[in-house]
């Protein structure tokens, strides 16, 4: 049975781009209307696909296949047809990944109303990035996802270089490089994979890759040529991760791209990185992943410590949460380097907490810097006077993020350390002065901002309206949720990472 | 599920949530509010604390969340220990807030006040009901949570930001020994249940080492949150919180929170007898280092404050020298007098609105109730016979020279008379002799505040009779725990004696120092030395200089990597790519010549591949 769903879904946001296109530009009110209604329809399609998801089946649900390209290439060893499908399909943490993308974007196009020029641009681009994430997280074969991602670097290049602050054109030349680079590994990856074994559909690699040893050295697919591939992966992903020291464009992009880019960013984007490391290196070379598993575990370590040393003394709010998203994935890291249940689950669990989290706290800083001009921590001391609910969210954000227990941060740290703490007691225990540094540099930050007597061209600033604070409210609300009751999403990933771990002789 | 129970954290739960919705709304109700529902919680904390006489164990838990085969579940348990934990905690929580009615009543964000009164009792109860230490660690934390919000609940005055934020990270490291603990429990026993945890020690399932490991880690946490020695600096400076929050939280309740994860825990303990000397030392030299510190500080909390790590010392004594009961008795009585104490204090600020001794004096005549409030408690806390404190004082001193900590034993009499000495010089100095300075117009608080102060004041008298030696009624009453094994020592007939004298001389001793004034001052007799407890032994600055300087110039050495070694890299890579562009757009300059050389050359780079391949480009 073939259903549409995942191609309308993916799709959907073209409906916002076609109407836009139909709207004069000095129209900036109806432009901002349109853009934010057209995320809504895929935010209400991706509710179905969550809903309409069976958590009870392992295998991959509302698949599409159809043949798509077919070419010979008679000189090659292994000649005869080559095909390429469209395929589509999801699995439990796809599913998510999908609805926290849709909602993300949803309430980042509420955030753009804080832009000012050329919306129509801006919108029609922004959605055109929305198409290439849900992309991303429906493909079920590598040209399709290397299209999807490559549609997301073009928009945002533009996004930024256009839209964002003083230095936007540096940073969105910088994100271009890195993500280029990345890009072109991960190109020269797939392309390999697909001469040597004929197919880009992910269960049909996995199910490849999963043959044995002397087969796979017969086809020249050998162990070192495998974890070769990986490497290549782990770099070519690292740098949209970004794993240390491939990091320094996305610190260039928080601070100088506009918040809900930042939003989007941050809380998407970053996790493609996470998501292909999950599904690709794991997913298709398991044996080898297991032997680079400590140095993964030890780049997410460092990755965490590097970022929350640095996030410690820097002095713009935006950097702050820059250098603390450097060191939050390094969670990510671990908890796969875990290779456990644990660690692997709360991997999965940080990628989807941190991108509420940080959707979050940027919302913020947008807010904030529309009434302030400002996100240096220094010239915004006590705005808990003029602006307490504004505070009191960004306290919770703050909370949130330092992994305060009842809020999502907590889960996902929790059980990537309950994670490595089985396989490599003392790498963990090394990490958790992370957990301590965190609460340092977070609440420096949040209380700097927070508490303290209300600096001077502070004190005529009006608190925010109703309206503004619903996303604010959204994103709270769900990372309580998910702190208070993780099953919400465990229910979902139980099963799709069992099917990943099962088989590799797995501890809890 | 028994609603009775699970009620009992629910009901101050829903009084945070409704006050932070609507208490701009209800305003000076919100303190009916949430009293009522705190009221709520304590019958039916007396309901429950009632049933566990001669009753079961209670224990009921949910899924939570499952990872790979694990079920981690939540649930509430019920024991004797922590059935009187629930009556202590929504009892002095109740109090406080009826006092905190009259104490806060002119404050503007009076409503945001209770709730996070609310949000605290609701993860302290939560936290003494856990079965398992998943949970606990999560109510722990949000205890903290509670505590932090409350220090800093005068956000405009940069002390209070410094201090919450302060408190927060001191527990936190404390914290990240109790999380580590956990874990290597988990995986030792493969269970977070108390009862699975006790289950394997006693079947030796998890070997002597890592006993004495987690136990070590578990007991960390408990250093943060009962301000022990040494991460005890956060204590005193949570005082700039209202004052009765200090009351409620940095006195009775959260953190004596240490002291019941060790109670909680003790089978664990007593299974290492590295981990209990570990605690006995701690928890000794915590009650004697904090009592002198508390022999010169000026500010009449942060006197208080001291006095509450050291009786946390003591406690931390009593269960590191098998004195369980002991230990829970003592953390009963203390609940009540220093609350008690606290809220005295805070009655007498309330008249006087400052906060430092030497500003204060001859208040015993204007104040007829809160003086002889204050008299009760200090004379509870001291340890004169028949209040509360010498009871439970006496304990612990038997329990600790029935454990042959003979070195202890001598050091917990020296804190003794130190105890004695401090509490009265606060008494003398606030409530004899002449008023000093500014104070004019002092008048007695409002029967909201009297009211609770009168209760303490009544239990400070009363409470050590739950455990006489001729009626030794919580001795019996906690032995009901199947997991543990009371500890009966044969009962010392001196050392009360010698306690009391020394408690007495404590008192005589102050009197003749600032009553009578006959004897030097410790600043006027050995300048030095009052200097050194002035400043509290330089801890902090200790701390400033080595950690916090230090972090933040490690800090700094990463960002400017960050900054020019790593960034350097970024240039170099989009210099190497504007490098590339300009070469390759020089080559196309429209002379045949060169794209003909330019040509041959790759052609030539090409063949010399195929032919080092062996003829194939695969």
């Amino acid at each position: 049975m073939d259903s549409i769903l995942l191609s309308a879904l993916v799709f959907s946001p073209i409906v916002g781009i076609l109407v836009l296109l139909f709207v004069p530009k000095a129209e900036k009110a109806a432009i901002k209307g349109v853009g934010f209604l057209a995320t809504l329809l895929p935010l209400a399609l991706a509710f179905i696909v969550y809903f309409g998801f069976d958590n009870t089946k392992e295998t991959l649900q509302f698949i599409e296949q159809h043949k798509w390209i077919n070419f010979n290439l008679q000189s090659l060893q292994n000649g005869g047809d080559f095909t390429v499908s469209y395929e589509l399909g999801v699995n439990g943490l796809t599913v998510l990944l999908l609805l926290l993308t849709a909602l993300v974007s949803t309430l980042a196009a509420a955030a753009s109303v804080w832009i000012k020029d050329q919306t129509k641009g801006y919108f029609m681009l922004f959605l055109l990035l929305e198409i290439g994430m849900l992309g991303v997280f429906a493909s079920q074969n590598l040209l399709l996802f290397f299209i999807f991602f490559e549609i997301t670097l073009i928009p945002t290049f533009f996004l930024i270089g256009k839209w964002g602050y003083l230095d936007k054109e540096k940073a969105a030349y910088s994100f271009l490089i890195y993500n280029g680079l990345g890009s072109a590994i991960l190109l020269i990856v797939f392309i390999i994979l697909y001469m040597k074994t004929g197919t880009m559909n992910y269960t049909g690699l996995s199910a490849f890759l999963s043959q044995s040893p002397e087969m796979l050295e017969r086809m020249y697919i050998g162990d070192n040529f495998r974890l070769g591939l990986l490497i290549a992966l782990l770099v070519a992903l690292g740098v949209k991760l970004p794993i240390v020291p491939l990091h320094s464009w996305m610190l260039q992009v928080h601070v100088q791209a506009p918040p809900s880019i930042v939003m989007i960013h941050s809380g998407i984007l970053l996790k493609i990185g996470a998501y292909g490391l999950y599904q690709f290196g794991l997913g298709f070379f398991p044996g080898e992943f297991e032997k680079i598993a400590f140095w993964i575990a030890l780049l997410g370590v460092i990755n965490l410590l590097y970022g929350a040393f640095i996030a410690f003394v820097q002095i713009d709010f935006k950097k702050v949460l820059a250098y603390s998203s450097v060191s939050h994935m390094g969670i990510v890291l671990i908890g796969l380097g875990s290779l456990t249940d644990a660690g692997v689950q709360g991997a999965m669990f940080q990628i989807i907490s941190h991108g509420l989290i940080s959707a979050l706290l940027f919302f913020l800083i947008g807010l904030m810097y529309q009434r302030t001009g400002t996100s240096l921590i220094t010239h915004l001391g006590g705005i808990s006077r003029v602006m307490p609910i504004t505070a009191g969210f960004l306290l919770a954000g703050g909370l949130a993020s330092l992994g305060l227990p009842g809020m999502s941060g907590f889960v996902s740290e929790f059980m990537t350390f309950l994670g490595l703490f089985k396989v490599m007691p003392a790498l963990a225990a090394i990490g958790t002065l992370g957990i301590i540094l965190t609460a340092v540099y977070m609440l420096r930050a949040v209380l700097t901002i927070t508490f303290g007597e209300t600096i001077e061209p502070l004190t005529t600033i009006k608190e925010a309206r109703f309206v503004e604070w619903i996303p604010a409210l959204v994103l709270t609300l769900l990372i309580v949720l998910i702190g208070v009751y993780p099953a919400v999403l465990s229910d979902m990933l139980q099963l799709t990472i069992n099917a990943m771990m099962a088989g590799r002789g797995a501890v809890v | 599920m028994n609603p009775i129970i699970w009620l009992i954290p629910v009901l101050p739960l829903l009084s945070f949530v409704l006050l932070l919705l609507f208490g701009r709304r209800v305003k000076e109700a919100s303190a009916v509010v949430g009293s009522l529902l705190t009221l709520g919680s304590l019958i039916l904390s007396v309901v429950v604390f009632m049933g566990q006489w001669g009753g079961a164990s209670v224990k009921q838990t949910v899924e939570w969340l499952a990872i790979g085969d694990t079920v981690l579940t939540v649930g509430y348990e019920i024991n004797p220990l922590n059935a009187l934990m629930l009556v202590i905690v929504s009892f002095v929580s109740f109090l406080i807030q009826v006092y905190s009615k009259g104490y806060m009543h002119d404050d503007d964000r009076f409503p945001v006040f209770f709730a996070y009164l609310g949000l605290f009792t609701f993860a302290m109860l939560g936290l003494v009901i856990s079965p398992n230490l998943l949970q606990l660690y999560i109510f722990w934390e949000l205890v903290g949570v509670g505590s932090f919000l409350l220090i800093g609940y005068y956000f405009y005055k940069s002390e209070a930001r410094e201090a919450a934020k302060k408190a927060f990270i001191m527990t936190r490291i404390g914290d990240v020994g109790l999380f580590i603990g956990m874990i290597l429990l988990f995986w030792q026993v493969g269970s977070f249940e108390l009862d699975a945890i006790f289950d394997a020690v006693t079947t030796g399932d998890i070997s002597q080492g890592w006993i004495t490991l987690t136990a070590i880690l578990i007991f960390v946490g408990a250093i943060g949150k009962s301000g022990q020695f040494p991460l005890h600096t956060w204590l005193p400076d949570a005082m700039e919180g209202p004052t009765p929050v200090s009351a409620l939280i940095h006195a009775a309740t959260m953190v004596a929170a240490g002291v019941y994860l060790v109670a909680a825990m003790f089978p664990l303990f007593e299974a290492s007898e590295a981990a209990l000397t570990t605690v006995a030392v701690v928890g000794g030299f915590t009650a004697i280092f904090a009592a002198t510190i508390g022999l010169a500080q000026a500010d009449i909390k942060r006197v208080l404050a001291y006095s509450t790590v050291s009786q946390l010392g003591y406690m931390m004594l009593a269960l590191g020298s098998s004195g369980y009961v002991a230990g829970i008795f003592h953390l009963t009585t203390h609940a009540f007098f220093k609350a008690l104490l606290f809220l005295a204090a805070g009655s007498v600020i309330h008249a006087v609105h400052t906060q430092n001794i030497h500003e204060m004096g001859g208040l015993w005549k204007k104040m007829k109730w809160t003086a002889p409030l204050f008299l009760i408690g200090a004379m509870a806390i001291s340890g004169v016979p028949l209040l509360s404190g010498f009871f439970s004082k006496d304990e612990i001193l038997a329990a600790t020279y029935a454990d042959g900590r003979f070195g202890l034993f001598w050091i917990a009499v020296i804190a003794t008379f130190l105890t004695a000495f401090y509490m009265f010089r606060l008494f003398f100095l606030v409530f004899t002799g002449e008023s000093q300075g500014k104070v004019k117009k002092v008048q007695e608080s409002p029967g909201v505040m009297v009211f609770p102060m009168v209760v303490l004041g009544i239990l400070a008298v009363i409470a050590g009779y739950i455990n006489t030696p001729v009626a030794p009624i919580l001795d019996d009453y906690l032995a009901q725990n199947s997991y543990l094994e009371i500890h009966h020592h044969e009962s010392y007939w001196w050392i009360p004696i010698v306690a009391t004298v020394v408690s007495l001389f404590g008192i005589f001793m102050a009197w003749l120092v600032y009553a009578k004034k006959k004897v030097k001052r410790l600043s006027e007799a050995s300048p030095d030395f009052h200097f050194i407890l002035l400043n509290k032994y330089f801890i902090d600055e200790t701390y400033d200089y080595s950690f916090v300087k230090g972090t933040r110039g490690f800090s700094y050495f990463w960002y400017y990597i960050d900054r020019f070694v790593v960034e350097g890299v970024i240039q170099l890579v989009t210099g190497a790519v504007g490098w590339i562009s300009k070469i390759s757009s020089k080559a196309h300059n429209g002379q045949v010549q060169l794209y003909g050389s330019v040509a041959f050359a790759g052609m030539a780079v090409l063949l010399l591949i195929v032919a080092w391949l062996g003829g194939y480009l695969t």
